[in-house]
Parts: structure tokens; sequence; C-alpha cells
């Protein structure tokens, strides 16, 4: 099989029902064998990628096939509807964020703040209605004069059909959730945020954690790699779907990552604990191979993570390779 | 006036919906997988995307119609569909029910195409 066909066949299951996903792509991926064979036989060669494009084109696009196994009338059809939910979600979500914004403004001015609150929330529900509605209309609107399903066929391109056979498209909610640990973290780095460093030990006892002078060196090449993670979790939100020039990124960081790790390790220890009052040199013995122990846990479970996801990064790379290399076939 | 194209196609998909179903129940009378069974009906006369053929096929086995199994041929695994007992009982009425029909529109429509248009 080649590249385009499983990157077709992924296209397809994710748009199928989970239950019967596997069934269809089974059935699917004999038919487009059998076809491919066929075409082979008649060329007396393998096909090339534009021809095995022809093939694709032929059988339909992803979101129309998937379509036809629902078997039903859709007052939103297959090519849209994808865009329905998320255009529905972002329509109401606004609508209700400029009511708790109103209602807030309203309930601080107002003598009785909690009937102020209360009336809003009457009017919420009505305006998140028009707005569903208002949602609908406009996409049935351009399903009816628009004929998108005819559009999509003539205009959809095979060769662009991302690589969701290499691995699963990361969802918007994920990828917003890493970006935004990233920017947290690049905050606190740059000191932009305050991060509380005093570790308490028992009553009356505590220290203060510092980095040792190993990170001061790595300080630049950790804020590099925290700026490339936060880029690439966007461009994830953008194009979800695995491709090689977002997994060129990964590798890159994880092996800098890694040396990062690795300078960090030869610096040990990790850090230092100064005594605040109260504290007995005891107690700022046990703090530092406290404070080290951690580090050295998290710091190694952090180097294995990224060396098993920097392997996986590099397999998906090679595989990519060579389902995108011509296919060796022998035609009848 | 000419008919426009895409009201004349629509027509045209209308009219070929029911009439591929009898061509897909009717060659499943002998056993045949997907690709096997587009390629009899195209050396019959009758195209069908695959697009629509396999979701069909699927549709016809879940109302009873036809039966599938998984068998390997050739070195690779295919999905065998034949009639079921309903599936040929079926048949049997639709191939009346189009035969009388066939019939009415005989004597209804031109018997050559330049004879049809204005009375």
């Amino acid at each position: 099989m080649t590249d385009l066909v499983e990157r077709y066949l992924a296209t397809v299951e994710r748009r199928l029902p989970e239950t019967t996903a596997k069934d269809i792509v089974a059935e699917l991926r004999e038919a487009l064998e059998a076809t491919l064979d066929a075409k082979a036989a008649e060329l007396g060669r393998c096909p090339s990628t534009d021809e095995v494009a022809d093939v694709l084109k032929a059988f339909g696009a992803p979101a129309v096939v998937a379509a036809q196994y629902e078997g039903r009338m859709h007052l939103i059809g297959p090519v849209l509807y994808p865009w329905f939910w998320p255009a529905q979600r972002a329509a109401i979500g606004i609508t209700v964020a400029i009511f708790v914004v109103l209602a807030a403004i309203r309930s601080l001015a107002s003598d009785n703040p909690i009937q102020a609150v209360l009336q809003s929330m009457e009017k919420v529900l009505g305006w998140g209605l028009a707005a569903f509605a208002i949602v609908t209309l406009v996409f049935v609107l351009v399903e009816r004069t628009g004929d998108p399903v005819k559009l999509v066929e003539k205009f959809w391109d095979p060769k662009s059909l991302p690589r969701e056979h290499i691995r699963k498209p990361k969802s918007l909610f994920e990828s917003g959730i890493a970006l935004f640990f990233d920017v947290l973290f690049i905050l606190f780095w740059m000191r932009f945020i305050p991060f509380p460093n005093e570790l308490p030990l028992r009553e009356g006892a505590s220290v203060a954690i510092t980095l040792s002078p190993a990170w001061g060196v790595v300080y630049w090449p950790i804020l590099a790699l925290a700026v490339l993670a936060a880029a690439g979790h966007g461009f994830d939100m953008v194009r979800p779907a695995w491709n090689r020039v977002r997994s060129a990124m990964s590798i890159v960081g994880y092996a800098t990552g890694l040396g990062v790790l690795w300078v960090i390790f030869q610096g040990r220890p990790f850090a230092d604990v100064q005594p605040q009052p109260g504290t007995s040199p005891e107690d700022l013995e046990r703090a530092l191979s406290l404070v080290n122990g951690v580090f050295l846990v998290s710091l190694g479970v952090a180097a294995l993570i990224w060396a098993i996801t920097l392997g996986v990064e590099v397999r998906r790379q090679i595989k990519a390779t060579r389902l995108s290399l011509p296919e060796t076939c022998a035609p009848a | 006036m000419p008919i426009a194209a895409d009201i004349l196609e629509a027509l045209r998909l209308e009219l070929r919906r029911g009439t591929l179903i009898l061509a897909v129940l009717g060659t499943l009378r002998a056993e045949q997988y997907g690709y096997s069974l587009k390629t009899r009906l195209a050396e019959a006369g009758v195209d069908i995307d695959e697009g629509a053929l396999y979701p069909m096929l699927r549709r016809l086995e879940t109302q009873g119609l036809l039966v599938s199994e998984w068998r390997e041929e050739g070195k690779r695994q295919k999905r065998f569909y034949r009639l079921s007992a309903d599936g040929a009982r079926a048949l049997e009425q639709l191939t009346a029910e189009w035969r009388a029909m066939n019939a009415a529109l005989n004597s209804i429509l031109p018997k050559t195409n330049t004879e049809g248009g204005r009375p």
C-alpha cells in the first residue's frame, strides 16, 4: 500500500463511527488494492503517485465516502458538518461570555446584585438559542445554495491528505493546554512569574533553594527549547495531523533537551540550599539531599521520556519515508 | 429553452438510483467480491462509483438482503457477497415490478429519440 492510500484510508476512518470503522476501512483497502492492481496490470508497471492520486480522486473525497455509510439525508451535509459544532460552540461561547461580562458590570452597578445577575441569566438562554439558530441557518443556506459536496469532489487533492496514519491528529484542547503550560514556563523562566523557592522542613525551620551554576550555562538553551515547544504546540493547533516539519521540530527539541540535561547532570549537585533562621545543620543536610534527590528523579524521568519520544519520532520519519518511496510491484 | 445541465444530471441520478440496487442484487445471484462486482456491472454497461457501491453493499447486508464473508483469495483477504434467501425473494419481486414498469413505460415513451418532443 502506498503512502497516499494509507493517508486516504486514515482520513476516511476518522470520520466513521468507531464500531464499524475498522471493518469498512478493511473493505475499502481491499477495493483500492484491487483497483491499483488492475491499474498496474493495465500500465505494465506500478502506478505513479499521480496515477494513485487519480484512482483516489475517482473513489471520492474522504468526507463524502464516509458520509455515504450513514445512508441518510442531512440538513447539513458531510462536507460542512465537521465545522458545524465548532462554529456552534464558538457562537454560543462568545454570546455567553458577552452576557457574563455585562451581568458582572450590571451587578456591580446595581443595588441588588443577585437580582441583576438573575435577570441577565434569563436573557442569556434566549440569546444562546438565537445564536444556535443563526449559525444553523447560515450552514443550511450554504449547504442548499453552494453544493459543497460537488465543490469538494472537484477541488480536493489526494496529495494534500494529512498523514493521520503516522499519528492520530492532536486535539485542539490538548494542543491548547500544552501551549498554556509552555507560556507559563517561559514566564516563570524569564522571572515574570515569581516561583516560591522556600522549602519548609518543620515548624520554624525552612531552607531557600537556589539552582546550581550549571543551570546558568543552559539558561538560553532552555528558553529557546521552551519557545520551540510553544511554537510547535501552536503549529499543532493549525495543523493537527503528523507532518515532517513538525516532527523535525520535535526531534531537534528532544535531542537538544537531552543535551541540556546532560550538561545539568555534569554540573551536579542540581541545587543548593541556604538555611533560614531556626534551621539546624542536620536540617540543612537533609534538605540538600532531599532537593537533589527530587531533581535527580524528575530529570531522570524527563530524560527517559524524551529519549523514548525521540526514538518514536525518528521511527515515524523513517516510516513516512518508507511509505513515500515508489512501491515495487509485479503487475500481472 | 434548453434544460439546465444540473437539473438534467439530478434527474438522471434519481432515475439511476433505484435501478442500481436492482443491478447489484441481480449480479449477486452469483458470489462476488467488491472489485469483481464493479467489473461485472461495468461489463454489463452499469457504471457505479466505488464510493457509492461499497456503502450500498453494506446497507443491503444490514437490511438482510445480502450475506458476506471475508475469505482469502489470491493471497489477499476479500469480502465476498451473495444474495440471502430474503434477497432472492426481494429480487424476484423487484424484477417483476421492473418488468411491469418497463412495459408500461414502453407504451408511453416514444419509440426513438427523434420521435419524441413535440406532439
